[in-house]
């Protein structure tokens, strides 16, 4: 074999060839390959941002300082929650619907609006909003004006209110009632017809618009000294009331007078003080609230001027009370006493003294001029509370006539620990003045077949329908609300259909 | 600013995280403490009246938190290490006290489980 090598000078006589390729070379194309391979060869990145070195700098490894990042402020305190509760009343993209009536004195005992639907009376709305009376999401962002429907309890509604104000035998009536009925059935939105019709007939109106706000621990409590067993006022709580009163109820507050003396009350209340001055004084001394909310109650209840003061007495309005979410009422709260146990919300002075106007006065009614109560339940945002489900049985049998001692008379079951105070509570016995209503459960259906077309038609008249008002399409819509309920036939309402 | 047995806390903090600041008070004791002076779960440091911060001074200053209940941990430790008890020899040897298995798993022990415990 001939050494690759030449033996005299020591010099390659040819080269070899090269069987490996040169790592640097670039990769050959493979025949088939379609992509530049010759471009894939990457080039690395001059680092050009890179200070160059300084004489004597370290060369180490360090560790980039964090920038500061800007962060835009969060948004001051309060706005979201305003942004959240936030109520529209008004679309003005919405078609102004044209001889619309407003719900008034006179309208709402006319049975032959039934099923159409009237606006809530824009002076009212102040009050209204004042008083808690609109919810958010409750879908009035969609129309031009607010309206409700009237619907058959709406009206029977306005027949008892009229009744009561006016000159008749049903004068200085009282009428109690509790409103259930499914899911989005109309029930709040039952209460702020209340609201307004109250308004309209010059009451005094009371809301509660959020039962549970008393008894989530979300308020200051302290006990009363006192009572036994030991009741908890509410200061926070119970300005709040005072100030929706105030402001929903001012004209008829500032033409009543303070007719007696306040013991309690003796160095900032005398009377002869408008009752907006009144309760003022609990706004802005909390921790007085609670007892000027009892004197503003006993000057409304007031049915004749103590004696030597008959010149600041003037005929006392009815009273409506309006209650929202009335489960919470009816378990423990999350106030906790010193020894750790926990509140019923019966012994909150606030929730006790609205429940105690359920049972039936003592001498007299327990609103002496007259009024109603109208509580409602809910149930989108429902406790379960085994006690109230049976008592409500309960007071539907006693309605529907059936003897408490009989065995079709519906009893707790004795082995699920029923509370026995809510049984007591609802347990409300035949009251002995004329006058006074017995204690009534109203379940809010579905709207019938009239109203609900009246309701579609509003629906198409503000120009969010776009399809005819027909028997069949009134029918279609009225089965898949699950028979007329009125949460589903607005959401049915504003959904835009495409034509197949 | 609201002094809480000489503690600054800022006004928008709640009562209940303001007391689990301190060494030795959880949820339950909070809670208890808050119920004691009718303080509501969600009360702020500036909702409170005069009186039921000095309320809560005097009942903290009573508690024993902080220093003193780190000082009681520390001591009931070397108590039983010096009357050489199970637990007591445990702690030195930084393995598990309670009748644990220490086949594996005993980094928390490791960690915790000293004569001079940190607190």
């Amino acid at each position: 074999m001939v050494p690759s090598f030449c033996g005299t000078c020591l010099s390659r006589l040819r080269p070899t060839p090269r069987v490996l390729p040169s790592l640097t070379s670039a990769p050959r194309a493979a025949p088939f390959h379609t992509t530049a391979v010759l471009s894939s060869v990457l080039m690395k990145k001059k680092n050009r941002d890179a200070p160059a070195k300084k004489y004597r700098e370290r060369t180490a490894f360090r560790m980039k300082k964090k920038r500061h990042v800007e962060r835009p402020r969060p948004p001051p305190a309060g706005e979201r929650q305003a942004l959240r509760k936030r109520i529209v009343l008004s679309n003005p993209n919405a078609l102004e619907v044209k001889d619309m009536k407003d719900l008034s004195a006179d309208t709402m005992i006319e049975a032959r609006l039934r099923g159409s639907v009237l606006g809530l009376p824009m002076p009212m709305l102040d009050q209204l909003r004042a008083s808690g009376a609109f919810k958010p999401h409750q879908g009035w962002a969609i129309f031009r004006r607010p309206g409700t429907v009237m619907r058959s309890e709406t009206l029977e509604m306005g027949k008892n209110f009229h009744e009561i104000t006016s000159e008749g035998a049903g004068k200085g009536k009282v009428f109690k009632r509790i409103i259930s009925g499914v899911r989005a059935s109309g029930k709040t939105v039952h209460l702020l017809q209340a609201m307004t019709m109250a308004f309209a007939k010059k009451w005094v109106v009371f809301t509660v618009p959020e039962a549970q706000d008393l008894v989530i621990g979300h308020t200051t409590y302290t006990p009363i000294s006192g009572t036994n067993p030991t009741l908890y006022a509410q200061a926070d709580a119970t300005a709040a009331l005072l100030s929706r009163v105030i402001n929903s109820n001012r004209d008829v507050l500032s033409g009543l007078t303070v007719s007696r003396e306040h013991p309690s009350l003796r160095s900032t209340v005398k009377p002869g003080m408008k009752l907006t001055e009144l309760a003022t004084v609990g706004t802005t001394d909390r921790a007085i609230a609670w007892t000027v909310f009892q004197a503003l109650w006993t000057e409304l209840t007031a049915t004749s001027p103590a004696p030597s003061l008959e010149k600041h007495f003037q005929p006392r309005p009815p009273i409506l009370v309006t209650v929202d979410g009335l489960a919470h009422w009816m378990k423990n709260t999350e106030y906790r006493t010193p020894e750790f146990q926990p509140i019923h919300a019966h012994d909150l002075a606030f929730v006790n003294h609205f429940l105690s106007l359920l049972k039936p006065g003592f001498e007299k009614p327990s609103l002496p001029n007259g009024g109603a109560l109208v509580y409602a339940l809910s149930t989108s945002n429902k406790p379960s509370v085994y006690a109230l489900d049976v008592a409500l049985k309960q007071l539907e049998a006693r309605q529907a006539g059936v003897d408490p001692k009989s065995p079709e008379f519906p009893q707790p079951d004795p082995y699920a620990n029923a509370d026995i105070r809510v049984i007591d509570a609802l347990n409300v016995p035949k009251p002995k003045d004329a006058k006074e209503g017995a204690l009534e459960v109203q379940t809010l259906g579905g709207l019938t077949r009239e109203e609900t077309r009246g309701y579609m038609e509003y629906f198409a008249r503000s120009g969010i329908m776009r399809e005819k008002v027909s028997e069949e399409s009134v029918s279609e819509k009225w089965t898949l609300a699950a028979g007329g309920v009125i949460g589903e036939l607005e959401k049915l309402g504003k959904r835009v259909r495409v034509a197949a | 600013m609201v002094f809480i047995l000489g503690v600054n806390f800022p006004e928008r903090s709640l009562v209940k995280k303001s007391l689990e600041n301190f060494f030795g008070i959880g949820p339950a004791t909070s809670a208890r403490l808050m119920a004691r002076f009718y303080i509501h779960p969600t009360c702020k440091v500036a909702q409170l009246a005069n009186k039921q911060v000095l309320d809560l001074t005097a009942a903290l200053s009573e508690m024993r938190i902080e220093n003193d209940l780190r000082r009681k941990v520390l001591d009931d430790i070397k108590r039983m290490r010096e009357t050489g008890s199970n637990r007591g020899r445990r702690h030195a040897l930084g393995l598990p006290v309670r009748g644990q298995r220490s086949q594996n798993n005993i980094n928390t022990a490791i960690k915790l489980n000293r004569v001079d415990r940190k607190l």
